[in-house]
């Protein structure tokens, strides 16, 4: 008789980028039960943003995540314009929509590439990041870096898009869209990435919503909620926004869906640069922000992020309370993972895309000879990287790039 | 502009069986049914019903927030037409118990165990579990989130908090 064994994995292992610990028990190779601990990012975010003023917390929440930023600063600045009963010019709306659709290029290109490492598909680990680069480089054009945009304020928008700025996206877009048929392609009809990828992670529609899966997890289960869609924000009231859904309900599925969404994207991309309207970019919001009280939700390259601020007719808020979308996916992942086995386990984890510091909504960087705390810029971040490389005998650059890649 | 039709529906089903409830809980906008605070045996009977009856039967998030004297929960919901509604629950600080919602919505677990790590809720039927999401060792009996717990007083190399001696106590 087969005998139970627990195997613990986390929160520092090989296999782990992020810090987290999954106890898993095996009955020979089939996962049997499955426990979840997270918690090891939390840094009292929260806490933080009730000393600190609004315009302050925009860049606390900004680092909720560093992947999908720009649509947690989205949610608050729209939680206080709510408090406030600010509304925000058309062409910050639509700016704020072209952000969040480009963030959602790079978020789903970049989880296409953990999605082929976890099954051994390295190919297209370096294909899709080879392209997310590319819009990697548009978002630093557009907000001065790559990850947290800074793009957001109360009222509206930092900075305009220039003209010659949206030719280089459009330039882009076409780009990503050339190469993500070959994903699309890839997706719909590899055998062998449908053999692997199919059938593993389930959750059926009715326990996507038992479990309050969002995002792809619960549209590949055919639960056809896409904020966008159901309770739209920014200019997604005028944006034509289709919400993708797929009926395989396991990781194929949520592979298709974010496949077809990075098209949809590139669509919802055009259609901002072709209608982005005159004007200004913000307005201005009231230091004080009067007593009330707002929640909001908007979808997040992961799914619903929502947000509840209250206000006490200070320039503080009373409470900020974060719900990203990642940690409404955990929840399901117990169910996701029993039955399976032990070697589906990183991609069924890596299906729903798990973001650990959303789920525990924290950041602190640290110097950790001085102790001291810093933030360091892109370009610095890209200078550390070349030396740390350059040290290590690999020069990045002898590395000869094609000519299609050269947009700057 | 929306009719708001959904959302007065959806009230109107709340407000047919708790009439006394008008005036204490309303539409706050598009999509948005927003409630008063209510006790613990008001709060069960209406969300019980809710749930069961009113439509709402997906859960989102339940947040907690301090009102001085009081615990606050707001229990987010939604039905199939997408409305949100925000039931509140309060419980005394003396004695914050509250019950699990997690035996009719399994994705309450993580929140409710917030709520017992940051605000020192007492939920009775939660599901035996870790922590989450404070630290192992950190000390019995401070609640982060609390308005009186203020982060300038805690240790975090030794994790211990440390009030001046005056805090808490009346002047002299």
């Amino acid at each position: 008789m087969a005998k139970n064994v627990v195997i613990p994995i986390g929160p520092q292992h090989p296999s782990l980028k992020e810090p987290a610990c999954f106890t898993i028990t095996l009955e020979g190779e089939k996962v049997v039960n499955a426990v979840v601990g997270t918690g090891y990012n939390h840094r009292g975010l929260e806490k933080a943003c009730e000393a600190r003023s609004y315009l302050q917390d925009i860049y606390i929440i900004e680092r909720v995540c560093g992947i999908c930023s720009h649509i947690h600063s989205t949610t608050f600045c729209q939680s206080v314009e709510e408090l406030a009963g600010v509304e925000i010019p058309r062409r910050a709306a639509y700016i704020r929509t072209l952000m969040a659709e480009l963030e959602r290029l790079h978020s789903h290109l970049l989880w296409l590439g953990i999605a082929g490492h976890e099954v051994g598909f390295d190919t297209l680990l370096m294909y899709s990041w080879r392209d997310r680069e590319l819009v990697l480089d548009i978002l630093a054009m557009l907000g001065g870096n790559r990850v947290n945009y800074g793009i957001n304020t109360l009222g509206g928008v930092r900075r305009d898009v220039t003209p010659e700025q949206i030719e280089k996206i459009r330039k882009v877009v076409d780009i990503v869209e050339e190469r993500n048929k070959y994903y699309v392609q890839l997706a719909l009809s590899e055998t062998t990435l449908a053999a692997r990828l199919g059938g593993i992670g389930k959750l059926s529609h009715d326990d996507a919503i038992k479990f309050g899966a969002v995002g792809p997890v619960s549209r590949a289960a055919e639960v056809a909620d896409d904020i966008r869609v159901t309770d739209p924000y920014s200019a997604y009231d005028e944006v034509p926004v289709t919400a993708i859904t797929d009926n395989h309900a396991d990781v194929f599925g949520r592979t298709v869906v974010r496949v077809l969404e990075i098209m949809e994207s590139v669509k919802m991309i055009r259609f901002c640069l072709d209608n982005l309207p005159d004007g200004d970019i913000a307005v201005k919001v009231p230091r004080k922000i009067p007593e009330g009280e707002a929640f909001v939700r908007t979808e997040a390259p992961r799914g619903e992020d929502a947000h509840y601020v209250r206000s006490n007719g200070t320039d503080k808020p009373d409470r900020v309370r974060v719900r990203a979308a990642s940690e409404a996916n955990w929840h399901g992942m117990k169910h996701m993972l029993e039955g399976d086995y032990l070697a589906d386990v990183p991609i069924i984890i890596a299906a729903i895309d798990p973001c650990y510091s959303c789920t525990d909504r924290a950041i602190v960087l640290d110097n950790h000879d001085t102790g001291k705390q810093s933030v360091i810029d892109w370009r610095t971040l890209r200078e550390y990287s070349i030396n740390w490389y350059k040290a290590r005998g690999i020069d990045t650059g002898k590395i000869k790039i094609a000519d299609s890649h050269l947009i700057f | 502009m929306s009719e708001l039709i959904a959302e007065k529906k959806a009230l109107s089903t709340i407000l047919e069986k708790f009439p006394f409830l008008e005036g204490k809980i309303d539409v706050q906008r598009r999509q948005r049914i927003i409630s008063s605070p209510m006790e613990r045996p008001l709060f069960e009977e209406v969300f019980s019903f809710v749930v069961t009856d009113g439509g709402f039967n997906c859960f989102h998030l339940v947040i907690g927030v301090d009102d001085g004297e009081n615990l606050g929960f707001i229990y987010v919901l939604s039905n199939q037409d997408k409305v949100m509604l925000l039931l509140k629950q309060s419980a005394p600080k003396s004695n914050p118990a509250i019950k699990s919602v997690c035996a009719t919505f399994p994705n309450a677990l993580w929140h409710e165990r917030e709520l017992v790590d940051l605000f020192g809720t007492i939920v009775e039927e939660l599901p035996e579990g870790p922590t989450y999401p404070l630290p192992d060792g950190w000390p019995a009996g401070n609640y982060p989130l609390r308005k009186e717990w203020k982060v300038e007083y805690f240790d975090k190399i030794n994790m211990t908090y440390n009030p001046p001696a005056t805090v808490g106590k009346e002047e002299e």
